[in-house]
C-alpha cells in the first residue's frame, strides 16, 4: 500500500513538473503515426493496384514485361522494408543519404529529422499495405469484375468504381492494425533524435531517474491512444457500411398496393359490401350468430 | 429477312486440353429469343461467355454486325457495351444501391449525365418492378429480385442483345417465376435474346428457336415445336425425356 502511495506521489510529481513534454511527445507520436500510415496507405494502395493489373498470353510482349517487371519491382521492396526492422531502416536511411552524397545532402536540423521519420515509417506501412491490398483485391468475388465487364466498364472503371470500394471497405481493419502498430512503433525514431512520446519518457528519466513512474505514465498512455484509435476506427467501418435498412420508394399508389395484400378472396374491411351482407355482419358481431340461424 | 446481329463462326474454346466447344456455327438474328438447352457441361454458358468475350475464343470468329470482335483491334469494353448479360450469381455490385447499380454503366460507359442515366434507370427498375427498392443495398434483397435488378442494370445499357446465362438456377422455386415473366414481356417485346436455360417451358413457350448442345457442339437447332415434338437427333430425344420423367 505504501509503494501505491509512493507511486501515486511520483507520478503526480512527474506530471506536474514534465506534463508538456510528455503532451508534446504525444502530439508528435500522433502526427508521425498519421501522417506515416496515410502516405503508407496510398503507397500500399498503389502497389497493390500496381500489382493486380491482368495480363493474358495474348496481350503483346512489351506490356506482358512491363507487368511482370512492376510485379518484380514492388516484390522487392515488399520483402526488403517487411524483413528488415524499422529502427535499422531509420538508421540506415539517415546516415546512409550523407554517405553516399559525401554530406551534400542530408536530413540535418529537425525538419530532416522529420522528413526522415515520416518516410522510413511511410515505406515501411506501404510494404505492409502493399500485400493487404493486394489481398483485398484478389479476395473480392470474381463475379463483381464480370458484372462490371459485362455492362462495358474498363479495366480502371471497374477498379475504381467497383472493386477497390469493396476491397478498402475488406481492409479496413488491416489499415487499423497499422495505425496502432505506427503509434506504438514510431518509437523507434529515438535512434534518429525524432522526440516522440517514448523519446520524451527517456529524456525525462535521464533526468530524476523515476523510471518506474514515468513507464506508467508512457503505459496509459499509449493504451489510450490506441483504445481511442481502434474505436475510431470501428466507428468509421461503421459509416462505411451505411445504414442495415433502407427505406421503399413509393413510386405511385399502386406499386405499395400490389403484393401487400395476398389474400384476394378473404376480402377486406374496405372492400364494397351489399346492405344485407353488411346487416349480417353486423348481427353476427352484436349476437354473436345471424338471425337466420336463430 | 430481319436483321444479322451476332454470327458465330467456327468457334472453338479449350482449357489446356479440355476441349469445351468445338466448331461452333451459329447466328442471331434481330428480335431472336433463343433457348440454348443441354446437359451440364455441355458447353451452352461457355459459349454465351465467349460470345461476351468474357472467354477468349480459342479460334474461330464473331461477327457482331460484320466485325469480328475475337480480333484483338477490337475493344472488348465496347462490344460489350452493346451486348447485355445476366449471371447466374446476379453480380449486382455490393458496394452500390439497387439505383446506383443500373446507372454506373450509362454513367461511365456511355457517359450520359446522371439526371439521364437515373431515368433511364428508373424506367427500367419500373419494368421489372423493383422501382421501390432503388434505396436498398444487393445484400438486403432476395434472389428474385436481384435477378430482376440485374436484368434492369442490363437494359439500362440498352443493348441490342441480351445474354441470360441460366438466370434462374441459383433461385429458390417461388422465385423464379418473377423473373421468368420479365423475361417473357421482354420477349414479347422485341428484345433479341440468348438465353441458358434448364427451364423447358421457356424454352417451349417463350423462345422462337431451341438450341440443343452435346458435348461443345450444337447437336440440334430448330425451332420449339420441332425440338420438343419430333427432336430428329437421338441425344435430343434422351435428353428431354429425362426432363418429361422428373
Amino acid at each position: 500500500m505504501d509503494k501505491l502511495l509512493e507511486l501515486g506521489y511520483d507520478i503526480s510529481r512527474l506530471w506536474s513538473a514534465y506534463s508538456s513534454t510528455y503532451f508534446n511527445g504525444i502530439k508528435n507520436t500522433l502526427i508521425l503515426a498519421v501522417v506515416a500510415t496515410v502516405i503508407g496507405c496510398l503507397i500500399g494502395l498503389v502497389c497493390g493496384i500496381l500489382n493486380t493489373i491482368p495480363y493474358s498470353k495474348t496481350d503483346s510482349p512489351v506490356k506482358r514485361f512491363f507487368l511482370k517487371l512492376i510485379r518484380v519491382i514492388v516484390r522487392v521492396y515488399v520483402e526488403v522494408f517487411r524483413g528488415t526492422p524499422m529502427v535499422l531502416q531509420a538508421v540506415f536511411i539517415y546516415y546512409g543519404l550523407p554517405y553516399f552524397t559525401d554530406g551534400q545532402i542530408a536530413f540535418s536540423g529537425y525538419s530532416g529529422m522529420w522528413a526522415a521519420s515520416i518516410l522510413v515509417v511511410s515505406i515501411n506501412t506501404g510494404a505492409y499495405m502493399a500485400e493487404s491490398v493486394r489481398g483485398g483485391i484478389i479476395s473480392i468475388d470474381p463475379g463483381q469484375t464480370e458484372g462490371a465487364k459485362a455492362i462495358g466498364m474498363t479495366h480502371v472503371q471497374t477498379m475504381l468504381h467497383v472493386i477497390l470500394p469493396q476491397a478498402l471497405r475488406n481492409i479496413m481493419p488491416q489499415i487499423g492494425n497499422n495505425f496502432i502498430i505506427n503509434i506504438k512503433d514510431t518509437s523507434v525514431m529515438f535512434i534518429i533524435g525524432f522526440i516522440e512520446f517514448f523519446a520524451a519518457h527517456r529524456m525525462i528519466v535521464g533526468i530524476n531517474n523515476l523510471y518506474f513512474p514515468s513507464a506508467v505514465i508512457e503505459m496509459v498512455g499509449y493504451l489510450t491512444l490506441t483504445l481511442a484509435a481502434s474505436f475510431l476506427l470501428r466507428l468509421l467501418e461503421k459509416l462505411m457500411d451505411g445504414s442495415s435498412s433502407y427505406e421503399l420508394v413509393q413510386v405511385d399508389s399502386l406499386t405499395m398496393a400490389a403484393g401487400t395484400y395476398s389474400h384476394p378472396h378473404r376480402g377486406t374491411p374496405f372492400d364494397e359490401v351489399s346492405g344485407e351482407k353488411r346487416e349480417r355482419l353486423r348481427q353476427k358481431l352484436r349476437f354473436g350468430r345471424t338471425r337466420g340461424e336463430r | 429477312m430481319a436483321e444479322t446481329i451476332l454470327q458465330v463462326k467456327h468457334l472453338s474454346k479449350s482449357f489446356g486440353t479440355n476441349v469445351v466447344l468445338r466448331d461452333i456455327d451459329f447466328t442471331v438474328t434481330k428480335g431472336d429469343v433463343i433457348s440454348i438447352i443441354g446437359a451440364s457441361g455441355s458447353g451452352k454458358s461457355t459459349l454465351l461467355r465467349c460470345i461476351n468475350l468474357l472467354e477468349t475464343p480459342t479460334s474461330g470468329e464473331i461477327l457482331y454486325h460484320g466485325t469480328n470482335v475475337a480480333d484483338r483491334k477490337v475493344s472488348a469494353a465496347q462490344y460489350r457495351s452493346h451486348v447485355g448479360m445476366v449471371f447466374q450469381s446476379f453480380n449486382l455490385f455490393n458496394n452500390m444501391t439497387v439505383l446506383e447499380n443500373c446507372m454506373v454503366g450509362q454513367v461511365q460507359v456511355l457517359k450520359k449525365k446522371k439526371e439521364e442515366a437515373k431515368e433511364a434507370a428508373m424506367y427500367y427498375l419500373q419494368k421489372v418492378g423493383m422501382a421501390p427498392y432503388i434505396n436498398a443495398k444487393p445484400r438486403q434483397i432476395s434472389g428474385g429480385q436481384k435477378q430482376r435488378v440485374a436484368i434492369a442494370r442490363a437494359l439500362a445499357m440498352e443493348p441490342e442483345v441480351l445474354l441470360f446465362d441460366e438466370p434462374t438456377s441459383a433461385l429458390d422455386p417461388e422465385m423464379v417465376g418473377e423473373v421468368l415473366n420479365v423475361m417473357q414481356t421482354l420477349a414479347q417485346e422485341g428484345m433479341t435474346m440468348l438465353v441458358v436455360t434448364h427451364e423447358m417451358a421457356f424454352a417451349r413457350d417463350v423462345s422462337n428457336r431451341v438450341v440443343y448442345m452435346n458435348q461443345g457442339v450444337i447437336c440440334e437447332d430448330g425451332s420449339p415445336e420441332q425440338i420438343f415434338t419430333e427432336p430428329r437427333r437421338q441425344e435430343t430425344r434422351d435428353f428431354l425425356a429425362r426432363f418429361r420423367n422428373t
